[in-house]
């Protein structure tokens, strides 16, 4: 019998909230290899924003330790992945690592379309994959009603699916006896020639960058010199170790296993998810397929906001840089908000992560301008520009076309919802392809969309128009020639570069008049009139005013009313500092990110 | 400098609560008055024990002091003089609303020769208007003949020093319809004139039926029109603009009016002032303090030998000249750079300077002090003046009419 016996590398999926995290840490918990007095709430899930928003953004990955009813003792590599479809390609490279996957279905909401998502993920690594109901606990659990649904939905055999509470431990033994029994031990030859997967990096200030792998082939040891076959890099291993979870140093790795390895690398673009690390000296083949350059999906600008120095901003992003591959940023120069940077992100989740990381552990105070995408605009000699900033636009007499990302979106609703989503779509310009009925009352719609149209408020619309209910997941499908025009907005006649966006002409004038509408409402008074325009070009298409004040006076200030009416100013001034100058126009910081979110539900 | 020391005396009480009013005031019998008279003597009491300074100005305000019976006015008196020294010239003020000194002439006459005698020397009267129609709108129980009486009574018995309040920017009211109103209490030749601009604050029935949309606020340009034409009114027909508010009358060929209430003025320069009673308010060697606004409360430290002060804060260098630099910009002369000064470095009863003093401060000229500690605030403060709104020069800084209009802007960069 081989030691490969007694592995186990599984990945658990499910929808966001469904559980998997609580149930990670009920799996950590009883296998021991925590204290107890250790455990914060949500093991893994290590970044505060992540335990506020309850989903897992970084991976991390731990070695559990299970004695079975066969008299066995397991080694269990659990490999936690992120649960929003922005990291969906992080998930994907999560679960190649794995060799079986749990299926957390919550056994009062059902399957939904994040699930579908990550299962059809884990069929594509060809993984076994055991489903499991959760919340069991509660009372308004239908477990035969999720298990019809895994049975219809997914295809899969869920009839002795254990039924379980992560929240309150119940069923978990038996979960693991099922786990042992499901899950197959890896394969693999550990005197071949190394082939280990990149499945996570972060950067420790101490060691460098940390990499999370799972061996195929082959061992590694310190003092080893290795290459990422992808990027092509050097580097001499100076650790490795398992995650227990943490980092503990061992001797060596040996194909079936899963652990770190350390080799002073500077940072994490150096070490990408997915690349394939094998030995420089004696190379294996080919590299595992499935490596990506992680791409930028959405943009936006960050600048330093009054008071805020530029070299803090730079200092903390290229902090954030060294431990995301996925996030880049380049100096970018506004005429309303002076210098400050351009970065893209994989999606909005990770923007707003990303931003309030900038605000909360740096403790720095940013404008983010509007989110974009990125265009394509086909110039009338041919060449083709990737214009992710709308300012950057060319004079439109020399454009061709442009085109817009197309994503195909997929959206699991109960069916009493279909139509008011069908709606909201249609909004934002949504073209459906199909739609199909799941079970009797849970349907999915196919629709293809312009990103520009998703990244705004889509969630969130969509969330309000179904109590909650419904659930999206989407991916990039095409460029596509759209007919788009920038619109800029001019404030007392001053044009505000960072408020350009670029919108599909047949819309620029509502839009116009919505944010004009809504930057009245942001603007304070002044004390002279503020005209406020949307513009194509030189044509002015919409138009409001902000009246001037004329009176911001206490008529009485006598002795019970000095400490009021210092508080009172006080919040003034401090009002005034979230405020930018634009000449001779304040405008609070909000207007940036506020003003597209004009909700459609009105 | 020389810094004085006020007494304010806190009473509660109304007959009826006007509509716009946020004040602490309520409806009580006549008990509850001499158990809060009681009280109050004994708090006179306790709090002369930790003054031993000499008092310029005593003030009785509220609520409604004149709903307050005779008898315990004057025994609240005797009790304020047995335990501070109160200065043979000083100012002693109370209010008295048209229409509760008394019904009938001769009872308005005793509760004024009372007054008198007692040593009062100024009357703050809460006229707030000369039409029927918008006096009862506002929820005031007096009409405008009750006020003319009960000036002509108070001329009668000798009183010269009398203040008539006036609100302007009643919902409905037009500047016309203001500027009569003025006229009418003009005619009257009080020596102080106080005149505000209606606030709905929260929590006041007009508050509540403007939100209900039954009476709409009237718009800030027109009130700005009013209290302008309001000033001008008031400086043709010989009264000083002397604060924000308020309005003094002038002696022939004088620039100061003496009729300038001195009391209120404690309040803009940054001198002391005691506040007795419920929910009052005092200002003591940078010290600011509150009483607590609970009557039980009030009356159970009382009965505990305690000053039922509920809230106390030590202010530090920067709120003292803060604090004198806000309020100070609502008079006249607007805040010299020697008073901010003297607030920045005052001494708190220990002796020992405010907290958060800069190193070097007393060696340095006032101005240069001045902006060094609004150092931030400077180039807003040059364009405001740059706009007229403001105006700074050797001596310190001081508001323009226009800026009165936008003052909190203004005073907000010096908080």
């Amino acid at each position: 019998m081989s030691y490969l016996d007694n592995i186990r590398n599984f990945s658990i999926i499910a929808h966001i909230d469904h559980g998997k995290s609580t149930l990670a840490d009920r799996l950590i918990e009883k296998t021991g290899l925590v204290d107890k007095r250790d455990m914060k709430e949500q093991y893994l899930d290590n970044m505060d924003i992540e335990r506020e928003r309850g989903i897992t953004i970084k991976l991390q990955t731990t070695r559990l330790s299970y004695k079975a009813k066969d008299g066995q003792e397991y080694i269990l590599n659990l490999i936690d992945t992120p649960g929003h479809v922005d990291f969906n390609y992080e998930v994907s490279r999560s679960l190649a690592a794995c060799d079986g996957a749990v299926l957390v279905v919550d056994a009062t909401q059902g399957v939904e379309a994040q699930t579908l998502g990550n299962v059809y993920l884990a069929l594509d690594e060809d993984l076994e994959i055991l489903p499991v109901l959760n919340k069991m606990d509660l009372d308004s659990a239908r477990p035969d009603d999720a298990r019809a649904e895994i049975e219809d939905i997914i295809g899969l055999d869920a009839s002795e699916a254990p039924e379980i509470s992560a929240k309150t431990g119940m069923g978990i033994d038996e979960m693991l006896e099922k786990l042992v029994e499901t899950i197959p031990a890896p394969q693999g030859d550990p005197d071949g020639r190394l082939k280990a997967l990149i499945f996570d990096s972060y950067y420790d200030s101490y060691k460098g960058v940390v990499i999370y792998t799972r061996i195929f082939d082959g061992r590694v040891k310190k003092g080893d010199t290795i290459r990422m076959m992808n990027t092509g890099k050097n580097y001499e291993v100076t650790e490795v170790g398992y995650c227990i979870p943490g980092t503990v140093p061992a001797d060596e790795l040996k194909a079936g296993e899963v652990g770190y390895i350390c080799g002073s690398i500077k940072q994490v673009a150096d070490a990408r998810v997915g690349d394939t690390i094998t030995l420089a000296s004696d190379p294996t083949d080919a590299p595992l397929k499935g490596y990506k350059k992680a791409q930028s999906m959405v943009y936006c600008g960050i600048f330093p906001a009054e008071g805020e120095k530029y070299e803090n901003v730079k200092d903390a992003l290229e902090k954030l840089q060294v431990n995301d591959a996925a996030f880049n940023f380049e100096p970018e120069n506004s005429a309303a908000l002076g210098y400050g940077f351009r970065c893209g992100f994989l999606g909005l989740l990770h923007m707003d992560v990303i931003t309030e990381r900038l605000a909360r552990e740096f403790d720095l105070d940013v404008i983010t301008t509007l989110p974009s995408v990125v265009y394509k605009v086909v110039m009338k000699d041919g060449t083709v520009l990737d214009i992710q900033n709308p300012s950057n636009l060319p004079n439109p007499v020399d454009i061709a076309h442009i085109e817009e990302p197309i994503v195909k979106a997929d959206i699991m609703t109960p069916n009493e919802f279909v139509g008011s989503i069908m709606s909201l779509c249609q909004n934002r310009r949504g073209n459906m392809i199909h739609m199909e009925y799941l079970t009797k009352t849970r349907v999915q719609l196919h629709y293809e969309m312009p990103l520009n149209e998703v990244i705004y408020d889509f969630f969130d619309a969509l969330k309000s128009r179904t109590r909650g209910y419904a659930s999206l997941d989407y991916e990039f499908l095409r460029y596509q020639p759209a007919k788009l025009v920038k619109l800029d907005i001019l404030l007392n006649r001053e044009l505000i570069d960072a408020l350009s966006t670029i919108v599909p002409e047949e819309e620029a004038m509502a839009k116009g008049r919505g944010i004009c509408e809504k930057l009245k409402d942001i603007i304070p008074r002044h004390q002279f009139e503020v005209p406020i325009q949307a513009a194509i070009g030189q044509k002015i298409i919409a138009r409001e005013t902000v009246r001037a004040y004329r009176k911001d006076v206490l008529a009485k200030c006598y002795g019970g009313d000095v400490s009021r009416k210092k508080k009172l100013l006080e919040k003034q001034k401090a009002g005034k500092k979230r405020m930018r100058q634009f000449g001779t126009v304040t405008v609070p910081q909000e207007a940036f990110t506020e003003v597209l979110k004009l909700d459609d539900g009105r | 400098m020389d810094r004085k020391t006020g007494l304010y005396i806190h009473f509660p009480f109304c007959v009826k609560k006007c509509n716009y009013c946020a004040f602490l005031s309520f409806n009580a019998d006549e008990s509850v008055r001499r158990d809060y008279a009681n009280a109050l003597m004994h708090e006179i009491e306790l709090a002369g024990r930790e003054f031993s300074g000499q008092i310029s100005t005593v003030y009785f305000g509220g609520g409604t002091p004149s709903i307050m019976d005779v008898s315990l006015m004057s025994l609240i008196m005797k009790a304020i003089r047995r335990n501070f020294d109160v200065l043979p010239d000083a100012e002693i003020t109370i209010e008295a609303n048209p229409g509760t000194l008394g019904i009938k002439d001769r009872v308005v006459r005793a509760k004024l020769i009372a007054y008198r005698s007692m040593g009062i020397n100024r009357l703050s009267m809460g006229v707030q208007s000369m039409d029927n129609v918008r006096l009862h709108m506002l929820g005031r129980i007096h009409t405008a003949e009750n006020v003319v009486r009960d000036v002509n009574i108070a001329r009668e018995l000798g009183f010269d020093n009398i203040n008539l309040d006036l609100i302007f920017s009643v919902p409905g009211e037009s500047t016309e319809d203001a500027l009569e109103d003025a006229r009418k209490i003009i005619d009257l030749r009080p020596e102080h004139i106080s005149c505000y601009s209606l606030q709905l604050e929260e929590g006041t029935p007009f508050y509540e039926m403007a939100e209900q949309g039954m009476i709409s606020e009237v718009p800030d340009e027109e009130d700005r029109e009013t209290y302008h034409r309001i000033i001008e009114l008031l400086r043709k027909s010989g009264y000083e603009h002397y604060e924000i508010s308020n309005f003094a009358r002038l002696e022939e060929g004088k620039e100061h009016s003496p009729f300038r209430s001195q009391h209120n003025s404690l309040y803009w320069s940054l001198d002391n002032y005691i506040g007795l009673g419920l929910g009052a308010s005092g200002f003591m060697d940078g010290i600011r303090y509150q009483n607590t606004d609970d009557m039980e409360e009030y009356f159970r430290n009382i009965a505990d030998d305690q000053l039922p002060v509920m809230e106390e804060k030590i202010n530090s260098a920067f709120d003292n000249i803060s604090e004198a630099v806000f309020t100070g910009l609502r008079r006249k002369e607007g805040i010299t750079y020697e008073e901010a000064k003297a607030a920045y470095l005052l001494a708190s009863e220990q002796g020992s300077t405010a907290s958060g003093v800069i190193a070097g401060a007393e060696d340095m000229s006032a101005d240069e002090l001045f902006w060094k500690v609004f150092a931030e605030s400077r180039e807003e403060a040059e364009e405001y003046a740059a706009q007229g709104l403001l105006v700074i020069d050797e001596e310190g800084l001081r508001l323009t009419e226009k800026g009165v209009d936008i003052s909190n802007g203004i005073m907000s960069l010096f908080v």
